[in-house]
């Protein structure tokens, strides 16, 4: 079984074509609801949630670190969902946010700009020009969005295993495609690709609760439930880290073993 | 039946995918060895006509003679596109069979972590330097095409379908082709045939002017082919009469027009005389 994540622009029918792969393939769809069950296991209103994955971080918010953890937590939400197997998981940075995951198919839906604007001005009853202008706000923003935050354009092709251009082929052709692919072998669940994303669940679980804490800027990696975390800080403050996390290790049976790890840069597979 | 066509960061595989594609389905293979007939139909080394599909931007000089060498393969590819059941690859079509809609333009690309690491390996240098090279290799695709074409070929949205070698394995991508080209939507129709037929005729019309009119535009309508070209104001009716005339020679053509585009450079050069 597999974890199907599909990244699309607004009115680019990636969300229908979500549906019917999850219908098809009898998975569970996920997409704004992980927003409301992060909100839910970390109190935190769900429009600020929405806020984070959807505006790009202003210079403020890269020294309050607000965004961070709002990133933090949606993100542990999505991994405990992943673990459960059996995802078509459509919106924003799927592909960026189970990074490191082997089983997950990453497609992308694109839709010609003409095709999208009449479809908005049909929804919204919006002029050409209102639609447009709205349509390519929307998509700077969400590039600017994946750019501050990852690095990378969400528009480069080479993130994606299968790129669907929704135009001359339909939903339905994208969607044989995407089932078709997810039935390689290769995204195909094994025991050690569950394993991978439980790690990645629990490196995230710690990563929120000490972002809870106030505890940012940090990395976190576990392999069979020894957690590693990777921190900027010098060793006074490391070690108050480590206090911090002696209660957590406690709290989180699936915890072997918990280092602090200073001065060393961030392995690029750690949440 | 549909055309094909297949567009790669990594030629040898885009090669062996159309190669693949048109065995499964029976469709004939258009690739590389179309240029032996371009070079000798219009006396050009076959050297020359490689490079200006591979090499990156360069000078300025090179750049005229590097579009009437992209002038005689858009001319003869587009020839052979005319007819039904083909996969192509390697000559650029993508850039300039668009709207087509029984064309099928799939790009096959590989990560580029995965590429950096093959060419740190077969070339024996660091994975570092690797990683520079392949940036650099994009890089140079995408300006090639938007110095040749003015697109990107590197963007998605040029594509049907965009498939990642870095899981998929080569034989699902043809497997995933040979399927979808039996979709109707890639049928070919009246429409799309006769937008296919313009296109080659204006192909074969620039083909013709391009030694006189290195700039030239061509559009072509059911027969009546619109020409862009630079002139001064002095030129003008002169250049106007020189392409009715070459141009109502073709075979096809029923209807000349000549739209002038003001040669601002060169009049300028004119009046500082």
């Amino acid at each position: 079984m597999a974890i199907i994540t599909i990244s699309r622009g607004s009115y680019s029918k990636g969300r229908e074509v979500a549906e019917k792969v999850a219908q098809r393939m009898g998975y569970q769809v996920l997409s704004r609801d992980v927003l409301l069950e992060a909100s839910e296991q970390f109190h935190i209103p769900e429009v600020k949630l929405v806020r984070a994955i959807h505006d790009a971080p202003s210079v403020l918010e890269r020294f309050t670190h607000g965004k961070y953890c709002y990133l933090t937590f949606i993100r542990a939400a999505l991994a405990e969902r992943a673990v459960q197997d059996n995802l078509v998981y459509h919106g924003l940075a799927g592909h960026l946010l189970l990074k490191g995951v082997p089983h997950v198919l990453k497609v992308r839906i694109i839709a010609d700009l003409e095709a999208r604007v009449a479809a908005e001005m049909k929804r919204e009853n919006l002029s050409q020009g209102q639609a447009r202008a709205l349509l390519l706000k929307d998509d700077a923003e969400r590039r600017k969005w994946t750019q501050s935050l990852y690095g990378v354009d969400p528009w480069d092709a080479s993130l994606y295993d299968l790129v669907i251009h929704v135009d001359q082929l339909t939903v339905d052709d994208a969607v044989d495609f995407i089932v078709q692919a997810a039935g390689k072998e290769c995204f195909k669940s094994t025991p050690e690709a569950q394993q991978k994303i439980q790690d990645m669940a629990l490196a995230c679980r710690v990563k929120a609760a000490l972002a809870e804490d106030d505890c940012v800027d940090l990395a976190v990696t576990s392999e069979f439930g020894n957690v590693l975390v990777y921190t900027k800080q010098d060793d006074r403050r490391a070690h108050r880290l480590e206090e911090k996390l002696k209660p957590l290790a406690k709290r989180l049976p699936e915890i072997n073993h918990l280092e602090v790890h200073t001065g060393q840069p961030f392995p690029p597979e750690a949440c | 039946m549909p055309l094909i066509i297949v567009s790669s960061d990594n030629f040898k595989q885009g090669d062996e995918i159309g190669q693949k594609v048109a065995g499964v389905l029976g469709y004939r293979y258009v690739g590389r060895e179309l240029l032996t007939w371009v070079a000798s139909e219009n006396q050009v080394s076959e050297e020359d006509l490689a490079r200006a599909l591979d090499d990156p931007p360069g000078l300025l000089a090179r750049r005229a003679r590097r579009q009437r060498m992209l002038g005689y393969i858009e001319a003869a590819c587009l020839n052979v596109l005319l007819d039904d059941n083909v996969v192509c690859h390697g000559l650029a079509a993508h850039l300039y069979v668009r709207a087509v809609s029984h064309a099928l333009k799939v790009r096959i690309i590989n990560e580029p972590e995965q590429r950096a690491e093959e060419l740190s390996q077969a070339e024996g240098i660091s994975l570092d330097k690797a990683r520079k090279q392949v940036l650099r290799q994009t890089k140079d695709e995408r300006r090639w095409s938007e110095e040749a074409y003015s697109l990107d070929q590197t963007d998605a949205s040029l594509y049907d379908l965009v498939i990642s070698l870095g899981t998929l394995e080569l034989d699902k991508a043809v497997e995933i082709i040979s399927d979808t080209v039996s979709y109707r939507k890639f049928q070919p129709m009246t429409y799309s045939r006769k937008l296919m037929q313009d296109k080659a005729l204006a192909a074969g019309v620039r083909l013709k002017l391009m030694e006189q009119f290195p700039d030239i535009r061509v559009e072509a309508n059911d027969g009546t082919v619109v020409a862009y070209i630079q002139s001064l104001k002095k030129d003008q009716r002169k250049k106007q009469e020189m392409v009715r005339q070459i141009a109502g020679e073709l075979p096809g053509v029923r209807h000349v027009e000549v739209h002038i585009i003001r040669d601002l450079v060169g009049q300028a050069a004119q009046s500082s005389r």
